[in-house]
């Protein structure tokens, strides 16, 4: 009862004091709202991953990419010797590949009439349908014929065809890539922004075949999707694929692979390191912006502590125990920094959701972000009240009423 | 009510120097007698307050309290005693500033064991007559108002003891008599009274005149016949 009526006290006593209470309440506001915006971004982004990666890579998948070295990105020059031949001999030298496709991209304008667009223009093979997870949502997606043929035909993504046709039905329409004319005969399923922001609808699907002699005057590829039958053998497998293409690449004991090979092993712990930044480093960045909020603020209470000797002097005279001081003055700081924390939860949001419709991520989910500001604010606003807490008990009220 | 015996107050004012602000008073204050401190400033009459008032603790001697020892009461004693037998007048009437004439009355009631507090600080408002400025800010008031809601403060958890330090001080000559005038009524009543003042002309609305010099009580004489504030006021 006493103590719910000191609580209640000591709020309305803080709204008389709104210019000391809102900048106290400020520096949690923008450790708060860094906080909450990190981590739903990070949550959003790390959403996005999974499903990139889900997309693309299975436990059941092995992906054989050229280039040694660095794992993903970063620059693939001279030296990539895959082809479509390597992807063969493996297929035919290490048992438990159940179907592969090999894959080969270039950036070209894509035109039709006066509209274009510059595109990732992919080379895949039929089996690309199956194996890369990627279906054509209208139209159809190119068949056997077609490879062997060098057919001039493509599956556009949506935004490929939203830029060339408008709306017009793109499905049978006539498009130029590079200079070479070919016909749409599908679209490709949607699948939105990848993590690093690029579009991954702005993409041009021919036969691979047509890509290597009519487009791009290539054999290489750069990079082979394999499925295996058994999940459990891909280390294995993996170290099988290596022997086979070091022999086929004659690469003596000292070389260092001119390729690079993923399994579901991998992925994970690269995933996993991604985590780690999203949840782990960038929040603790954050949580250093509060601190400093949370240090900003205890010092200013230790300075009311000082303005407002008279007025602890007085309630000790009433019969205010230290204890009661100590307390107000610790419930005074850990309601303005929580009430700056929720004002901080509410803007972080705003600018999260505001970024990641801009970035086309999809919508914020703030629970668990609002969770942990509210939590974090808690804890900050008890620590950074426990210093001028304490001094405001241990005046002596004869020291505090002079 | 009220037993020193033998009290000294030693601060230490720097490393090397100590500072006696009374050295070795007694002195009894019975239930409702209305004494007055006086003695120039320096002369220890506010280090004698607030040791009767439970905010110090004498260096040295007894204090007892309602027949009991309060002596070495700890903190969280003493402010229970302070809360429920004693009540403060300042000079400088120490209301809490942005807050309304009430809250200030409720302020000792907050700390109080009480399950309900309410109608109780309308009440005490009401005995000082300041029913129509409950909500008033004090700076909304004038002195004289804002002494007699310290003085509403003070009574609100009917306390026996009622000290007042200078409690004319900031205060016109009209006012100061009607501050008085309560105090008056209040011992009439039967409450103890203990006003601490450097005026001899305040002192002589009191029963007893305790005269301080020096730490050290030199005089302690009844009043012979006490002026009535209210008929002065009138």
């Amino acid at each position: 009862m006493k103590a719910s009526r000191l609580a209640k006290h000591s709020l309305r006593m803080m709204s008389r004091y709104k210019l000391r209470t809102s900048f106290m309440m400020l520096g949690s506001l923008i450790g708060i709202a860094a906080l909450t915006f990190v981590i739903s971004v990070g949550q959003l982004a790390q959403r996005k991953i999974v499903t990139m990666v889900g997309h693309v890579f299975g436990d059941s998948t092995i992906i054989v990419h050229t280039g040694g070295g660095a794992m993903m990105g970063g620059p693939r020059g001279a030296g990539t010797r895959l082809t479509v031949d390597d992807v063969k001999a493996i297929v035919k030298q290490v048992p438990g590949v159940t179907d592969w496709d090999a894959r080969q991209g270039v950036s070209l304008t894509v035109r039709r009439g006066d509209a274009r667009d510059t595109a990732q223009v992919q080379g895949e093979s039929e089996r690309s349908e199956r194996v890369w997870n990627r279906t054509a949502s209208r139209g159809d997606f190119f068949d056997e014929t077609a490879v062997t043929g060098s057919a001039r035909v493509a599956v556009i993504g949506e935004t490929v065809a939203e830029q060339l046709f408008g709306h017009d039905d793109p499905i049978g329409g006539d498009i130029q890539i590079g200079s070479v004319p070919f016909r749409v005969i599908g679209i490709l399923e949607p699948w939105g922004t990848d993590p690093h922001g690029m579009d991954e609808d702005n993409v041009v699907v021919v036969p691979i075949s047509t890509l290597m002699r009519r487009l791009a005057n290539l054999d290489k590829i750069e990079m082979a999707k394999l499925l295996v039958s058994d999940p459990g053998q891909a280390e294995q497998m993996k170290v099988q694929i290596q022997k086979v293409l070091r022999e086929r690449h004659a690469l003596s004991a000292g070389q260092p692979d001119d390729f690079t090979i993923l399994t579901a092993t991998e992925v994970h712990r690269m995933v996993g390191q991604v985590q780690r930044v999203m949840f782990f480093y960038l929040p603790l960045v954050a949580a250093v912006s509060l601190v400093v909020g949370g240090i900003v603020s205890a010092s200013l209470m230790l300075v009311s502590v000082n303005d407002r000797m008279a007025e602890i002097g007085i309630r000790r005279a009433v019969g205010a125990r230290p204890g009661d001081i100590g307390l107000q003055f610790l419930l005074e700081t850990a309601t303005t920094i929580l009430g700056g924390g929720l004002g901080g939860i509410a803007f972080g949001y705003v600018v999260a959701q505001t970024g990641a419709m801009q970035m086309r991520l999809g919508s914020v989910n703030p629970w668990m972000a609002a969770a942990a500001g509210v939590i974090a604010s808690s804890v900050v606003g008890l620590m950074a009240g426990v210093l001028p807490a304490l001094r405001a008990a241990r005046l002596h009220p004869v020291e505090a009423l002079r | 009510m009220i037993e020193l015996e033998g009290v000294s107050k030693t601060y230490e004012r720097s490393a090397n120097e100590m500072v006696s602000a009374l050295i070795d008073v007694s002195l009894h204050i019975g239930r409702g007698e209305f004494v007055a401190i006086v003695g120039a400033s320096g002369s220890g009459k506010s280090t004698l307050m607030n040791i009767i008032g439970l905010l110090d603790l004498p260096t040295e001697g007894r204090y007892c309290l309602d027949g009991q020892d309060v002596t070495r009461l700890g903190a969280n004693h003493q402010a229970q005693w302070r809360n429920k037998k004693i009540g403060f007048v300042f000079q400088a009437f120490h209301l809490l500033p942005r807050t309304s004439a009430l809250e200030n009355v409720e302020l000792p009631l907050i700390y109080s064991d009480r399950k309900s507090i309410s109608g109780i600080g309308r009440k005490a408002l009401e005995a000082v007559g300041l029913t129509d400025r409950i909500k008033h800010r004090p700076s909304e008031l004038s002195g004289g108002q804002q002494q007699r809601v310290a003085i509403a403060r003070a009574l609100v958890n009917e306390p026996d003891l009622l000290l007042a330090d200078e409690p004319t001080g900031n205060l016109d000559r009209r006012s100061a008599l009607e501050v008085i005038a309560i105090f008056q009524t209040l011992n009439r009543g039967g409450r103890t009274i203990v006003l601490v003042t450097h005026d001899h002309e305040v002192a002589n609305y009191s029963n007893r005149m305790v005269t301080l010099e020096r730490g050290r009580i030199v005089a302690d004489d009844n009043v012979p016949e006490s002026r009535t504030a209210l008929m002065e006021a009138q």
